[in-house]
């Protein structure tokens, strides 16, 4: 067809960008790579702290089941707190 | 071949059906599904009709590949004039309801009128036939299908339904075809009941030529490994749609207690895990199922395992409806998850609306703007499961006051409550607001603002705009077919390049549904989906019609532009808070309190938003108050709409 584009498409060459093996942080501002160990059911992100519970699609293929909701929520109120005092001193941003 | 299917005009009030072909020309122009839908609609519909009067047309369509041997391409799409927000109606369903359709020789229906009594449409190769449904009234979604089937002695028939809350024009009825499958945005299902119109029943055996068969097919299994290979997809295959929703709260992006908040806390019971655990245990180990012609199978089978309605069979639960019987009124039970979710399957209701609504309602009593009085003494504080199911029923038989208020919906609902219920309505343009919570996320508030049927995630939401995908990887996306300069940006929380992403999926979104082939096979949770470049070579195999991706991403900004006509028809004016692109205050007034630590204490900025609205604007080629330049009209060819040629 007249109108075909040979090779790859745009969605077809960026497949190799997957990370198999691999999920992000939760956190959309880190989002870093996590690789957990096989079977492990807990994953603390280094970067940002956060931490979650593990579940697996197939025995190399995890994602994240859910927040540890203690770590996490006690991490948001922190964070909260802060931000609210810097909108107090600073303005809204 | 599938240029063949016809387009059928049906009077209810006459009985005068007319069935004609459809113009290759209109087809190069519109394709089919959701995009000639809305010339359809435009053209066949009044300024100002009631939406619930016979004046309102209803459409009924599948994409131009449905049916052929491209993937995915289950899609039936529905559209009229919504009776609940009063601007554009639309809603869209998987299963197998259009390519029977198809089978059967229809690619569009347009349904006029009023029938004098319950009627159903029995459409048949090539044939269609108006018949009595007084038998079929006030029988469940699923009842009906069944009946059908049994009175037609076929069980291979395919039918689209409404239920009793279609019946009883609840205006966020929607249209059931099969177990869960459902068209349920917009109130397709009231302008249904409006017409005495049960149920569309079809069974097709007319063969469809695909232009070059081996072509297609080879093409295909390129096709569906890509999309097989997909993390995302492989992940729906096994939980279903329920992960979105499981991440999404993780990190702080959904509604919880209406608008209060962006998270439910301590809420394991309803993870995905635990939903596919009670699968695996009601149904067995292989509980996940697929529409028509898809590989990634993302419903769940399952029987409600405990409570009134145990051992009661269903499909799902979809993510909307963890949000709207878990996340918003914050409740927390497994049980009433999946009840709540069959309960809507049965009668007919969209469980987005239903359960917002419920919760808005749920924020009125505790702020006493509600009251026992208006209740019946009902305790609709959040987290009370069993107030939260008594009052979908409630509403789907329009029992008590505010039973038979929130079927109003949420406008007239906040009329009669008054005081300032209004303030805590969560919507756009009459319509709900899903369960994400977007004030961390400008691209996706812009996204709900701006969406033609009113807020809603899938008209123009860049969902890969969370992922933190590296700029390039954007840029090579975002810059395909029609090339992009500009600014973008890796960051969810920032306001720049966000409207180009959101006018390219708002493009990309359009494309898919004339094609009628499903969201999750393109770039909607994915980056690494199809999207314009692959679409052309489906189209030649499949139906010999020649495109260029930018032929396809003009098609798709049309459509968009007559929907966006249609809708400025019927009032749409920049601002309004009912009528127009702007969401409830609350957006750029209550931060967010948890989730992740980037994501607590966020709001829109008020003034950051309306430059993106001003930018989205320029890209569709509006002016600043958001009505078509001439130029753009002329651009598009839509300078002679209304042109009536179908």
């Amino acid at each position: 067809m007249g109108s075909e584009k040979e090779g790859l498409s745009t969605a077809e060459s960026l497949r190799k960008t997957r990370t198999y093996g691999q999920f992000r942080c939760h956190n959309p501002s880190c989002m870093g790579r996590l690789q957990p160990q096989p079977g492990v059911n807990h994953v603390k992100c280094p970067a940002c702290g956060m931490e979650f519970r593990v579940a697996w699609i197939k025995p190399n293929f995890p994602r994240i089941r859910g927040p540890v909701w203690d770590v996490n929520q006690k991490l948001a109120e922190e964070a909260f707190e802060r931000k609210m005092k810097e909108e107090k001193r600073d303005g809204v941003k | 071949m599938a240029l063949n299917r016809k387009i059928a005009y049906i009077d209810l009030s006459t009985g005068k059906i007319e069935i004609k072909p459809i113009p290759l020309n209109i087809r190069r122009k519109f394709l089919g599904g959701r995009g000639l839908d809305a010339y359809l609609l435009y053209n066949h519909t009044e300024k100002g009709c009631d939406p619930l009067g016979p004046k309102n047309t209803l459409m009924v369509s599948g994409g131009i590949l449905t049916a052929t041997l491209a993937s995915a391409t289950a899609r039936t799409h529905v559209m009229a004039k919504s009776p609940l927000g009063g601007m554009i109606g639309s809603a869209n369903m998987g299963g197998f309801f259009a390519p029977e359709l198809a089978w059967a020789g229809f690619h569009h229906l347009v349904i006029k009128g009023k029938a004098d009594r319950p009627v159903y449409l029995w459409i048949n190769n090539g044939k269609i036939e108006i018949r009595d449904a007084r038998h079929l009234w006030g029988k469940t979604t699923t009842e009906t299908q069944w009946a059908i089937r049994e009175e037609l002695g076929d069980d291979d028939i395919k039918c689209m339904v409404i239920g009793p809350a279609g019946e009883n024009l609840v205006r966020f009825a929607n249209v059931m075809t099969g177990i869960k499958n459902s068209g349920g945005r917009t109130g397709m299902g009231a302008v249904m009941g409006s017409k005495n119109l049960k149920a569309i029943a079809a069974r097709g055996t007319m063969d469809i030529k695909i232009a070059h068969p081996k072509e297609a097919l080879e093409y295909n299994k390129r096709f569906i490994d890509q999309i097989t290979s997909a993390k995302v997809n492989q992940t729906q295959g096994t939980l279903g749609t329920p992960f979105i929703w499981g991440a999404t709260n993780s990190w702080g992006g959904v509604r919880c207690r209406n608008f209060q908040y962006n998270q439910e806390l301590y809420c394991d019971e309803i993870e995905p895990e635990a939903i596919d655990e009670v699968c695996t245990e009601t149904i067995g180990p292989y509980h996940m199922a697929g529409c028509f012609a898809c590989q990634v199978h993302c419903r769940a089978k399952y029987r409600i395992p405990t409570g009134p309605y145990a051992g009661a069979y269903d499909e799902g639960p979809e993510y909307t409806s963890q949000g709207a019987f878990c996340g918003e009124p914050d409740c927390r039970s497994m049980e009433t998850l999946l009840t709540g979710n069959h309960l809507v399957d049965q009668w007919g209701m969209d469980n987005l609306e239903t359960g917002s609504l419920i919760s808005w309602a749920m924020e009125l009593y505790e702020l006493g703007i509600l009251t026992d009085k208006e209740t019946d003494g009902l305790d609709l504080r959040f987290g009370n499961d069993e107030a939260l199911l008594e009052m979908v029923r409630r509403i789907c038989f329009r029992e008590g006051w505010l039973g038979d208020t929130l079927a109003e919906g949420g406008i007239i609902a906040s009329e009669r409550i008054g005081k300032d219920s209004f303030n805590y309505l969560i919507q756009v343009k009459g319509v709900s607001n899903l369960h994400s919570d977007e004030r961390a996320t400008p691209a996706l508030a812009l996204n709900v603002a701006t969406a033609s049927r009113g807020s809603d995630h899938l008209r123009s939401r860049p969902a890969i705009d969370l992922y933190h995908l590296p700029e390039e990887v954007l840029r090579k996306i975002y810059s395909t077919p029609v090339p992009y300069n500009g600014p973008l940006s890796s960051e969810h929380t920032e306001y720049i390049g966000k409207p180009w992403q959101v006018f390219w999926q708002e493009n990309c979104y359009m494309a898919v549904d004339c094609l009628g082939i499903c969201k999750y096979h393109t770039v909607f949770l994915g980056a690494t989906l199809p999207n314009f470049e692959d679409w052309p070579k489906v189209l030649y195999y499949n139906t010999g019609l020649e495109f260029t991706p930018r032929e396809i991403w003009d098609i798709a900004e049309r459509c968009n532009m007559i929907e966006r006509l249609f809708n400025l028809r019927e009032g749409l004016t920049r601002e309004d808070l009912v009528r127009g692109d702007m969401l409830n205050h609350r957006y750029f007034d209550e931060p967010t309190r948890r989730g992740a630590p980037d994501v607590v204490g966020r709001v829109i900025d008020r003034e950051k938003f309306r430059k993106m609205i001003d930018e989205f604007y320029e890209y569709k080629g509006l002016d600043r108050n958001g009505v078509p330049k001439p130029e753009t009209l002329k651009r598009l060819g839509l300078e002679d709409e209304p042109s009536h040629l179908l």
